[in-house]
């Protein structure tokens, strides 16, 4: 009677949805643009807009993520409040950076295809399964990301329920997947951070051998210094940064008032260690 | 040359093919409670009550390979409609009326091809006790809204004594009181059923042969329902207004389903 897909990206496909037929959306690069281009979206006429840095490191419980609150298109801060760290099921979060619409409709699809799955096939999807659905939609970006639109990095953690510890997994932009046993990160500002993860690691502990406090503030301080060095991340002198965690409790996020006293302290100490300019 | 009376005469075979494959279903009870709302059934075999989308459940009987394929069709359309637009556009008003119903009166139209066997109930979840939705759904694409309870059974007699048996609707109503009521619904149900059974087994009076007659109607009830969960397993699927995870949806678990049992008989 009613044909039924098996899967909602077979579905999509067949309807021709643009998150499975990118090219259909592309738009060829017009001649007067600057091809060596303006930073983002140059060569397409689109600007769209980005989420900036996105953080995650382990703790002893689980996985802590943190992201700044900004997203920006080229050189204009588009929203000072845009949350970028987003559950795609009870143990599951997408931290994300690079192009809003798309990532956006990725965790979407994301949610209701292992919803889908779950309830078609009785079984929730495994870890591997979540992963490469993932690594499908970070793939089908490629070719826009090829002409400077829709490209977007994607951290995924999880708790892990079988081996009963926290997971982190990263991409790059070709959907390649990697597993880091401490740390990720994505979006223009981690780059500039990247050593200092493994300078904390070698030089204090692993994080996974830190308690929730320690690792936040780690992770918290990272993003301060991200915000620093890169100009489209945002500090937290006016909106405050999210943090959430997930361990075998399932997804929190961590109270306003703990980030606002733990802030402060990494403010206070910072200001002590800088000797005020004369 | 096809004459209006060949076209009656077809569609009366088809019918009674199709109410014959129903009559031993095991019924299914959809009631509501102020916290939620439950599904009750029998299995026999199969699992019989499923989520199919947020706040959405669905439960049938009829042949297993129909019922899959309204299920998986439900849980598809249903998924690309909350992906498409919005979860919060999802509605079993508009899975049966605009999709599912149209499609089974177009099966059950087709000569040449085997009729659906089915008999649905669809559950959904409202913001506030007292706006949960109840839809059935028959072989033929008629559909039916109910509010406060709904029930499929074998046959329509059936339906109409589980209905009596539930009584007015009662949103308000606590979980244990909703399951209790349901379950009775249930055990009457499926002896409305077997009763027809016996009746068509050449004699006009059905109660004749029913080992039960000699026994007061409640009484016969549990004795029913006793000997019915020896072979068979019982399944409530809930779908709860309060909760801390992501899904409304639970099946009750074998302790909470042994406490209601116990409590009932």
């Amino acid at each position: 009677m009613i044909e039924v897909a098996g899967d909602l990206w077979s579905l999509l496909e067949k309807r021709g949805h643009p998150l499975t037929r990118p090219e259909a959306t592309a738009m060829p690069a017009r001649p007067y643009d600057s091809p060596a281009g303006q930073g983002v979206g140059a060569g397409t006429g689109v600007v769209d807009t980005h989420g900036t840095t996105v953080i995650a490191v382990k703790f002893d419980k689980g996985v802590i993520n943190v992201g700044d609150r900004r997203a920006t298109a080229n050189f204009a801060v588009m929203y000072d409040k845009s949350e970028k760290v987003l559950p795609i099921d009870d143990y599951t979060l997408l931290a994300i950076s690079g192009s809003f619409a798309r990532a956006m409709e990725a965790v979407r699809y994301l949610r209701t295809t292992f919803k889908l799955f779950e309830r078609t096939y009785l079984q929730s999807m495994s870890l591997d399964g979540k992963l490469a659905e993932l690594a499908k939609v970070v793939r089908a970006g490629i070719p826009d990301a090829m002409q400077g639109i829709g490209g977007f990095i994607p951290i995924l953690t999880t708790f892990d329920r079988e081996s009963n510890e926290g997971r982190i997994f990263f991409y790059d932009g070709m959907g390649a997947r990697f597993e880091s046993a401490e740390f990720g990160a994505a979006g223009s500002g981690s780059m500039q951070i990247r050593g200092v993860f493994d300078y904390i690691v070698k030089t204090r502990k692993p994080f996974h051998d830190m308690n929730r406090e320690e690792a936040l503030k780690e992770a918290l301080l990272l993003l301060d210094i991200a915000a620093d060095l890169d100009a489209a991340t945002g500090g937290w002198a006016k909106v405050l940064p999210l943090a959430t965690t997930i361990t075998a409790d399932g997804i929190e996020d961590v109270p306003e008032d703990e980030l606002r006293r733990i802030v402060a302290d990494i403010d206070r100490q910072g200001g002590e260690r800088i000797a005020p300019r004369r | 040359m096809y004459s209006p009376f060949d076209f009656n005469e077809a569609m009366n075979h088809r019918k009674d093919f199709v109410e014959e494959a129903l009559r031993p279903g095991s019924p299914a009870v959809g009631i509501a409670y102020e916290g939620g709302i439950a599904l009750l059934s029998v299995n026999r075999s199969q699992r019989k009550i499923y989520e199919i989308y947020d706040r959405q459940m669905f439960s049938a009987i009829g042949r297993q390979a129909d019922i899959e394929n309204v299920r998986l069709a439900s849980i598809q359309m249903m998924h690309q409609e909350g992906f498409e637009r919005s979860p919060d556009d999802v509605s079993i008003q508009r899975l049966v009326g605009f999709s599912l119903s149209p499609a089974l009166k177009k099966a059950f139209g087709e000569q040449f091809a085997a009729p659906f066997v089915i008999r649905a109930l669809f559950a959904e979840l409202g913001r506030q006790p007292g706006t949960d939705n109840f839809f059935t759904l028959n072989y033929d694409g008629e559909f039916r809204q109910h509010r406060g309870a709904a029930v499929v059974a074998g046959t329509s007699g059936a339906e109409d004594a589980m209905l009596e048996k539930i009584g007015e609707p009662n949103p308000g109503q606590s979980r244990e009181e909703a399951l209790h009521k349901a379950l009775s619904a249930w055990s009457t149900g499926a002896r409305e059923a077997i009763k027809r059974r016996l009746a068509i087994g050449g004699r006009d009076d059905g109660d004749d042969y029913n080992p039960l007659r000699d026994i007061d109607e409640s009484e016969a009830d549990s004795v029913f329902l006793r000997d019915e969960l020896k072979n068979g397993k019982l399944e409530v699927g809930l779908l709860e207004r309060r909760g801390a995870r992501d899904s409304r949806f639970r099946l009750l678990s074998a302790d909470e389903l042994d406490k209601l049992v116990q409590d009932h008989i």
